[in-house]
């Protein structure tokens, strides 16, 4: 079920409305099971038994780990669970494309090998569900929580309907505890919620869907070659497009946890404004980069190792976090280009940055451009279908094609740069601060006239409930 | 000596995790969970909700109204969802109708079930081409009915990745992967637009509006042609009608319509890409492709027991003189039923169906498409059998 859809409003109006009419807080827990399960199943009602199988066994080991006194008991119930949904994720999202790989392998070696094709469909959000139950027993083991005794909480945990298919990426620690007392409910909580969800749907229906998407979409799928400002156009209103598009779902999913008195953090914070890679890394899908940097970056050795060893960990975590947005090389590519930008900055750091003018001003914007720049050209192999595409795209980027073909409308070029100037422009002047603190300082007459614009425009853009961007990862 | 787990790990490097405790910066990332809650920002929330809900109620109505005062009125929208609800309709006898808008238009259901015993089942798509939705049903193997399947030769022969073969595929697409949440949608969005005026993505929606801006293209620019905006009325059938606005002779919007399909239907040129010779002899082999692969379809329809008869829906004004320079019937029509065999009806070989007049030289008024389709119908009968030849 889309957020962006009227399956959802339904939905949603009958689940909240239910929610807070009943009194016992085990009664509204389970509507919730049923809910999260049934806005699961609104896809493909099988993949629910999927999720339901995957996330009882993450329960039962669990109370493995938690039960046994012996590391190396506990180390082998660990290894089992990571096992089971890295391969279940492996089956059903990486299973062509080893495949292929193989076949392309072998080849190689003159063994010419036709594997079949399996016609494996993905199971909506698996990256995401997989995290969430993983991040259960990966704590459990490394004793910052214990396990719960209740299969429903857990449940509940992973597959609470906000952020069950395309995140933030909530951890069971974060949510477990929530479930322990029912929340009160509180007038201003609810509301800003229901803003949040205005904000989010506003950002996936108007600006990513309406005036971005089909630029990229017509720039990325053209077969020849293109002018540098039609192929910087595309990129920036993928760049675009992709922010809106994620960052609108999450919002969506903070503020519908929030009406239902549940506290989710933070999976954005205005990316386009970030100075270096790390602090992009800090803004931009936090909940993946927290996961990545906690339970693979630490345990690898972290920045508590020799310089070169850093270095490696840093692209070791980047290009498994590109591999797990998709399975192609493209998006490993993506992933090892912002391994290399994290490394690229710390030896930068080392020469520099104390240097009188490294914290001046102009420095500061400059570099913060110089990354978007950098991150807008990661964007083109997350984008491209290949890399033929990909080194087309960039080649019109850097002026490979001053006779190429000019594919975008005027009006489009415009509404590319006025969304960019105005995204860039906003992150920049909110960055130094909580998208909540600017809504604070803001009188309560435009606060109204805001919400009044954006929840009009959302019914008179009438979108075409697209999916979002990261159901496929 | 070294143990196994340290060998292990030296050998294959693996994360520390598994070997060592979190240290307690670790422990306590990201603070207490129960301690984490969102701010919420000090401001009338209550109030604010109530007057943005009442702003909002007032501009739609607003809005609906305005809409209405400029003669739209409620009816469906046509999308992949309405289609798939059309082709589950499909039952192995049924008589279906399949191609472009001029088969969507032109066609009047009633008229048909009349002459030809059934209620046929519109799944003419405009815009699309009509090839897979003909290979669909010459694989679905419980499938032996009959098909009058509309033939307009730049949609017809269009290639794959164009978009009236990416209309056509999703809907096809849509057809087989519908979900649970995309059927209830569809349903309630049926609800909703039967009884909203405004909800006419082509003409009333942001996109709509920002499309017909009249900001000028870069010389050279190769930008898509426009398409027509909003000019048919659609029920729960599928049963398009011209909007009456369009139908009045002479209107406005039929001259504006008009002058939209000559660059929709004029081929573009060829990409600077390739060479011109390649791309000629390419699209050449797309049309042989495109012949063979529906008398591939025919004949496993035909194989069944099924049936298929093509039609030429009428065309007039510039329109016509295009379609018949770029693709006249020698070269596409005749070769269409020679090789598949099929009998096939161009309406400007009989005199009762050539004196009609296309508003906007591609589809039929309303009520023209009552009286076509009942002239049709007895040729229909004829071709499929359904009468003894004079």
């Amino acid at each position: 079920m889309l957020f962006n859809s009227l399956t959802f409003v339904v939905f949603y109006v009958v689940v909240v409305a239910l929610y807070w009419s009943i009194t016992g807080w085990n009664a509204r827990k389970n509507l919730l099971v049923a809910a999260s399960y049934i806005f699961y199943g609104a896809w493909n009602p099988p993949f629910a038994a999927l999720l339901f199988s995957t996330t009882a066994m993450d329960f039962w080991l669990g109370r493995q780990i938690g039960k046994a006194k012996d590391p190396r008991a506990r180390k082998r119930w660990l290894v089992a669970s990571v096992c089971m949904n890295l391969s279940m994720l492996g089956f059903f999202k990486y299973g062509n494309f080893l495949l292929q790989n193989f076949q392309w392998l072998v080849a190689r070696v003159g063994i010419i090998y036709q594997p079949p094709h399996l016609d494996i469909l993905l199971p909506v959000g698996i990256s995401f569900y997989t995290f969430h139950s993983l991040s259960y027993t990966l704590d459990i083991y490394r004793g910052v929580l214990q396990p719960t005794r209740s299969l429903r909480d857990f449940v509940l945990a992973v597959s609470f309907f906000p952020q069950l298919v395309a995140g933030p990426i909530v951890r069971a620690g974060d949510f477990l505890p929530q479930l322990l007392h029912p929340p009160r409910l509180k007038t201003n909580q609810f509301f800003w919620g229901l803003a949040l969800m205005t904000l989010g749907l506003f950002e996936k229906i108007v600006l990513a869907d309406t005036l971005l998407s089909g630029s990229a979409d017509r720039v990325f799928s053209y077969a020849g070659p293109l002018v540098a400002l039609d192929s910087w156009a595309g990129v920036l209103a993928f760049a675009g497009q992709i922010f809106f598009d994620f960052a609108g779902y999450s919002i969506c999913a903070i503020g519908a946890a929030l009406t239902l008195g549940f506290h989710l953090k933070d999976n954005f914070r205005f990316p386009y404004a970030a100075i270096g890679f790390s602090d992009f890394w800090r803004r931009w899908h936090i909940s993946l980069s927290t996961f990545l940097r906690d339970y693979l970056y630490i345990p690898l050795g972290g920045n508590q190792v020799a310089p070169f060893r850093m270095a490696l960990n840093l692209v070791i975590v980047m290009f498994l976090g590109g591999l797990w947005h998709g399975a192609a090389w493209t998006f490993v590519v993506w992933g090892l280009l912002h391994g290399s930008y994290l490394v690229i900055e710390r030896v930068i750091r080392i020469f520099f940055e104390n240097k009188p003018w490294a914290g001046s001003p102009f420095t500061r914007v400059a570099s913060g451009f110089a990354t978007y720049g950098a991150v807008c050209i990661a964007w083109v192999f997350f984008r491209a279908s290949d890399f033929t595409v990909a080194s087309r795209m960039l080649s019109g980027m850097f002026g490979g094609h001053p006779s190429g073909d000019m594919i975008l409308t005027t009006r489009e070029l415009l509404q590319i740069g006025i969304v960019t100037a105005a995204l860039i422009g906003m992150h920049w002047t909110m960055r130094e601060e909580s998208f909540e603190t600017t809504v604070m300082r803001l009188p309560a007459w435009a606060i109204t006239a805001i919400g009044s614009v954006m929840a009009f425009a959302i019914i008179f853009t009438q979108g075409t409930s697209n999916a979002f961007i990261y159901f496929q990862f | 000596m070294p143990s196994f787990i340290s060998n292990f790990k030296q050998r294959l490097r693996l994360p520390r995790m598994f070997f060592r405790k979190p240290t307690r910066e670790e422990q306590i990332h990201g603070g207490p969970p129960l301690e984490f809650e969102r701010p919420i920002p000090p401001a009338p929330w209550r109030g604010i909700a109530v007057v943005i809900t009442i702003v909002v109620i007032v501009a739609t109505t607003l809005w609906e109204l305005y809409a209405r005062s400029l003669g739209y009125a409620p009816t469906l929208n046509d999308n992949e969802d309405l289609w798939t609800k059309a082709r589950r309709k499909v039952q192995p006898e049924s008589i279906v109708i399949i191609g472009d808008s001029r088969a969507w238009f032109d066609v009047d259901l009633d008229e048909f079930q009349k002459g030809l015993g059934k209620r046929p089942i519109q799944l003419a798509m405009a815009g699309s081409t009509v090839y897979p939705a003909l290979a669909d049903l010459a694989d679905d193997k419980n499938f032996h009915g009959t098909i009058i399947c509309s033939f307009v030769p730049m949609l017809f022969f269009a290639p794959p990745g164009s978009p009236p073969m990416e209309r056509a595929e999703k809907g096809l697409k849509r057809s087989h992967n519908q979900t649970p949440a995309q059927l209830i949608s569809e349903e309630l969005g049926i609800r909703l637009e039967e009884h909203v005026a405004f909800l006419k993505p082509d003409d009333l929606s942001l996109e709509g509006l920002l499309n017909q801006l009249p900001i000028p293209n870069r010389p050279g620019a190769r930008v898509p042609p426009r398409f027509p905006p909003y000019f048919e009325t659609e029920d729960r059938e599928r049963r398009a009608r011209m909007w009456e606005k369009c139908a009045e002779p002479g209107s406005e919007l039929a001259k504006r319509i008009q002058q939209i399909w000559i660059p929709l239907f004029t081929p573009p040129p060829p990409p600077s890409y390739i060479p011109q010779d390649i791309f000629m002899a390419k699209i050449g082999e797309g049309i042989q492709k495109r012949f063979a692969d529906v008398t591939g379809a025919v004949e496993k329809i035909r194989a069944r027991g099924g049936k298929i008869v093509f039609v030429r829906f009428p065309n007039s004004g510039g329109l016509k003189e295009l379609e018949d320079k770029i693709m006249p019937r020698q070269k596409s029509w005749d070769p269409l039923l020679q090789m598949t065999h099929a009998p096939g009806i161009y309406y400007s070989d009989y005199p009762e169906l050539s004196g009609f007049d296309c508003p906007e030289w591609s589809h039929l008024t309303a009520g023209d498409s009552v009286e076509f389709s009942k002239r049709l119908v007895p040729h229909l009968q004829k071709a499929l059998g359904m009468l003894a030849a004079p």
